[in-house]
């Protein structure tokens, strides 16, 4: 009786708390519906925000660059840091390995503001024109370590002597890393690739403090805008954001699934002549 | 070189550090037959098989594959292959993948590919098993998977590194017999690392006993059980009674008190030795017609025959292998022959042992 008592008190903080976090998030939606234009009282249903943000060409422009900087520079971080956490991996001696990884995780704590500012002095130091290009190496840069972090424990928990049996095998380096080590941490770089392109959508301080010549992502728009005065198209721009954000979640969580059910069919199938598909062609 | 020589280590030794595991190691090979590396874990057999594999550099000397020297060829460019003790097998592919991975480096066309590991799939008894995952496969399987994907390369030396250790006591006996058949249908090289004495004396052609990376005797099997050169030689490989004795004269051993005779020779006169008569050699009778007496302490039944323990007047504990039941207490006599004795001498070298067996073993005697 107590335990049903205190197990129900323990939902109800769940919710609580669930509540407070989403609360914000739920009134400014509610808002961008909202006909009256303020969101002191909601007047009336309305989807005209939507179709403003939606003929604000400026504003799509801005989110078709986001979306792209975000891929690009996600992608470019995934390859620099798989394989730096690879040549982490392999680094004999065990304190030199400690350092790196520790030089590694520093950058991931180190507050962003710091980041974006010691960005910005080495950009304007070597007279780098800020733009496009410079905000991408930023993103590129903050993003590094965290698919280093994303990657190394693939690398641990993979068997060594698998990579030795390869090499026994005939294969030599190139052929160890592409048909050995990669396919095993795969899992990793994609969650890499995941978390350093959510990190590239959101950023807002490195992006603040290294863009210029009218380059701008979503986040320091909306910054700029509501710094002008709150209309109801940044809470618009805002809902679509957070639903973009929701379905990212949820594609990740179905591909997991697909991945981990495609590998049970897989072993299921007993048709003979399937060996053939699973060969790469190379 | 003889001709059949397909490895050679010349003086060959390794260095981790400070630590010494290889003290100037020198052996032949010969091509199609079954060598065992025996002794306990540390003793350096591991490490002679790197080297032939060439996951590792030899400090010094070299290491010859059919009469190259191979010192400085990488693994991926030696004809050896190695069955790893933990399978080592891609998790990521599946069985025909994994069996295929060596064929597939070597860009070997489809259908080639295809004909060569279904052959090897038969070979080792995994036809219906090409589409299965490695994770759905038993550790049995996955032994067979591991050595397919060896043979399929068609090496010329395969190298086993404790292959059966993860096995259950039953199919290791089967893997036993599985892989002795294999090699002589074959007729490739095989060398085996185990620290296991009854798999080495079961599967083995030529036996290398090791310590502290030495070998310490090398022979046939028998050679090896009957004519152990010291006393850890006699205690790794089965079970001994090893007591300390007197060489009177060649063929005459003092031991328990009494005057033996033997088929041992080449001694100084009057030489402290040690003297090995194993347990199963050992027939229980009467008091009065055994060539020792003993008192029987304990008992224990093993199932295929009692082990009994017994002290002589000496106090030399004697251990007995008998399918007939002993009574604690009693005193007993212990039967044996002349060629059940076998005399160690102290610090004896396999060099000097095998010079010693020359010079009083009649010609063809000993092979």
């Amino acid at each position: 009786m107590m335990e049903k008592r205190s197990f129900k008190w323990a939902n109800l903080y769940l919710v609580f708390v669930f509540l407070l976090l989403y609360a914000p998030i739920a009134y400014l939606i509610y808002y961008s519906f909202n006909a009256g234009g303020t969101m002191n009282s909601f007047t009336g249903f309305t989807w005209e925000h939507y179709q403003a943000v939606f003929e604000d060409t400026r504003l799509i422009r801005i989110a078709l660059d986001t979306l792209k900087l975000a891929l690009s520079s996600a992608l470019a971080a995934t390859i620099i840091g798989t394989f730096g956490a690879i040549g982490i991996y392999y680094v004999k001696k065990r304190r030199t390995r400690n350092t790196l990884l520790s030089f590694n995780n520093i950058l991931l704590v180190s507050p962003d503001v710091i980041i974006g500012a010691s960005l910005l002095i080495l950009f304007t130091m070597v007279g780098f024109q800020l733009g496009f290009t410079s905000v991408f190496l930023a993103h590129i840069a903050f993003s590094i370590p965290i698919v280093v972090l994303m990657v190394l424990p693939r690398l641990q928990e993979m068997n060594d002597s698998m990579v030795t049996a390869a090499r026994d095998l005939g294969a030599n380096s190139f052929q160890v890393l592409s048909r050995i080590i990669l396919p095993s941490i795969t899992p990793g770089i994609l969650a890499g690739y995941f978390m350093a392109f959510t990190y590239s959508l959101d950023d807002f301080a490195v992006t603040f403090f290294v863009t210029g010549g009218g380059f701008s992502t979503l986040s320091v728009e909306i910054y700029s805008r509501a710094r002008q005065g709150v209309s109801l198209e940044i809470n618009a721009l805002s809902t679509i954001l957070f639903l973009f954000a929701l379905g990212l979640v949820v594609g990740y969580y179905f591909i997991q699934q697909g991945l981990e059910k495609n590998k049970r069919k897989r072993t299921a199938v007993k048709d003979p002549t399937n060996h053939e598909k699973a060969v790469s062609p190379r | 070189m003889a001709e059949n020589t397909i490895i050679r280590f010349e003086d060959v030794s390794k260095r981790y550090d400070e630590m010494e595991v290889l003290k100037s190691v020198s052996f032949d090979i010969e091509r199609g037959k079954f060598y065992t590396l025996l002794g306990p874990s540390g003793c350096g057999k591991t490490t002679i098989l790197n080297l032939i594999a060439g996951f590792t550099d030899a400090t010094n000397g070299d290491i010859l594959i059919d009469g190259k020297k191979v010192n400085d060829v990488p693994p991926n460019k030696r004809k050896v292959n190695t069955v790893f003790q933990d399978y080592a097998l891609f998790p990521h592919m599946n069985v025909f993948e994994n069996i295929a991975f060596g064929l597939r480096i070597k860009k070997m066309n489809q259908k080639t590919i295809e004909q060569k590991v279904s052959e090897a799939l038969r070979m080792m008894r995994l036809e219906g098993y090409a589409n299965r995952d490695i994770s759905e496969m038993s550790g049995g399987q996955r032994q067979r998977v591991a050595i397919a994907r060896a043979l399929v390369n068609e090496p010329d030396v395969l190298l086993l590194d404790e292959p059966l250790s993860a096995l259950d006591l039953k199919l290791r006996t089967e893997m036993q017999y599985e892989l002795r058949e294999l090699q002589q249908r074959l007729g490739i090289t095989f060398i085996f690392v185990t620290h296991d004495q009854e798999e080495a004396l079961a599967m083995s052609d030529e036996i290398f006993v090791m310590k502290e990376g030495e070998i310490v005797q090398s022979g046939t099997p028998v050679d090896i059980y009957d004519e152990p050169i010291n006393r850890y030689v006699a205690d790794f490989i089965g079970e001994s009674n090893i007591v300390e004795g007197t060489m009177v004269e060649d063929y005459r051993v003092a031991f328990g008190g009494k005057v033996f005779e033997c088929v041992d020779g080449g001694m100084r006169p009057n030489e402290r030795v040690e003297v090995v008569v194993r347990p199963e050699d050992l027939i229980l009778t009467s008091p009065g017609r055994g060539n020792l007496v003993v008192k029987i302490d304990t008992q224990l039944f093993r199932g295929v025959h009692y082990e009994i323990i017994g002290y002589d007047e000496e106090g030399n504990e004697w251990m007995v292998h008998s399918t007939r039941r002993a009574i604690v207490g009693e005193q007993v006599g212990l039967s044996f022959e002349p060629q059940d004795i076998h005399v160690m001498r102290f610090d004896e070298t396999e060099e000097e042992f095998d010079a010693r067996i020359e010079t009083y073993t009649e010609e063809g005697e000993r092979v």
